[in-house]
């Protein structure tokens, strides 16, 4: 329950810095908790980072996509602090560790690791606005056209 | 044909104004365009719009069949969302009231002007931050305390270097250094913390998150050059927090 309430802060501050307006930043806090509670559960269950990220970058996409109809607002407000939770900081500062203490073979595997989880998380919101585009254009083409 | 009597050249001039605060504010290459577009053509102008990270290059026809072309060549690139909302909304209401030259420029000048968040806030939040993530990645309230004491000295450190404007990214790379040698610091006064917690909750607010957003979004629409260049400058900006972070501890962990 805390740890969900840090990851609702934990969204918010990031927002400040990015200037995000006072009357969205509550949404924006909703969305990285909603994005932190999803990376967390399926990192219990399943053990997989990349999973993990890409399901919980999903979840943020689609809340951010929706957020930003209701309140006609870009996405881009939600989605950017949104992520923030889920960037695998510990592979990524392993990395470095690694390079640190010149052990390149390890910084090399951490180091795919962060990118793995990188990568999930942009995938995660590429599809995320990709399913949401592609339900706009459909509805353009609606069966009535008026 | 003209609307509100305004001139192809002061339509221009507006909507290449609108651009240029979405550009420098963070938005996506689309929404430039789009609203580009939008603002010309609520005005009876058609216009073709390409829009690179650098620059804005419009064209229209004025009512003559002259072609009439501007580039705006941008410098800036700062994140602040709540311009990129403002400008937005302000193109939408053209749809329906179309306003006179004066008007749009002064709408847009009140636009330009908001810097947002004050920068003692800022600053207290770029302690927050930190203070949560070392929570968050279940680190003691020590931990966390220190977190919240060095995220704020990098984000002064990271507003000092860009408004002096010595690089681009060489403001991560420092920031990275002082996280790196404030962290090493930290746990030689208090050896029972963890290292790693306090560097990653420390760094949480230097992460490249709207760079990686918006080249996925850049993709997705097709604006490959943007997206490969939002992507580089992602890549960079973690590679030179990593690598400040790296030669800080290299430095403090073997030799102090």
């Amino acid at each position: 329950m805390v740890e969900i309430f840090l990851a609702f802060l934990g969204s918010i501050c990031p927002g400040v810095i990015y200037n995000v307006e006072k009357r969205n930043l509550m949404w924006v806090g909703f969305g990285g908790m909603l994005g932190w509670i999803t990376y967390r559960t399926f990192n219990e269950i399943t053990k997989s980072l990349v999973l993990a990220s890409f399901l919980g970058a999903v979840i943020v996409g689609i809340y951010s996509e929706s957020v930003a109809r209701l309140l006609k607002a870009p996405a881009t407000i939600f989605s950017v602090p949104g992520i923030i939770p889920l960037v695998p900081g510990i592979a990524a500062y392993s990395t470095i560790q690694h390079v640190a203490e010149n052990q390149l073979y390890e910084a090399a595997s951490k180091g795919i690791e962060t990118m793995s989880g990188a990568g999930a998380i942009a995938f995660g919101i590429l599809l995320a606005s990709a399913v949401f585009r592609l339900t706009k254009k459909l509805k353009k083409r609606g069966p009535n056209p008026s | 044909m003209r609307v509100n009597g305004m001139k192809t050249n002061q339509v221009i001039e507006v909507a290449l104004k609108a651009g240029e605060i979405l550009l420098t504010g963070g938005a996506e290459i689309y929404r430039v365009e789009d609203t580009v577009t939008r603002i010309c053509g609520s005005y009876n102008v058609r216009a073709e719009c390409f829009v690179l990270p650098t620059g804005i290059f419009i064209t229209v026809i004025d009512s003559e069949g002259n072609p009439v072309s501007i580039i705006r060549r941008i410098r800036k690139r700062t994140v602040n969302l709540e311009q990129v909302e403002k400008v937005n909304s302000f193109s939408r209401s053209l749809k329906d009231r179309t306003l006179s030259y004066q008007e749009a420029m002064a709408g847009l000048k009140d636009i330009a002007a908001l810097d947002g968040y004050g920068y003692v806030l800022k600053l207290i939040v770029a302690g927050i931050a930190p203070f949560v993530y070392a929570l968050l990645f279940r680190g003691t309230v020590l931990e966390a305390c220190v977190s919240f004491l060095i995220g704020i000295v990098i984000y002064a450190i990271k507003e000092k270097i860009t408004q002096a404007g010595v690089f681009e990214f060489f403001e991560y790379f420092a920031s990275g250094v002082a996280a790196g040698a404030l962290s090493t610091l930290a746990i030689k006064l208090f050896p029972f913390m963890d290292l790693y917690r306090i560097i990653i909750a420390s760094i949480i607010i230097l992460l490249p998150g709207l760079a990686i957003t918006n080249a996925m979004k850049d993709a997705l629409y097709g604006d490959i050059v943007s997206s490969m260049f939002r992507l580089t400058e992602a890549v960079f900006v973690a590679a030179a927090v990593g690598v400040g972070v790296a030669i800080a501890l290299s430095v403090g962990l073997r030799w102090i």
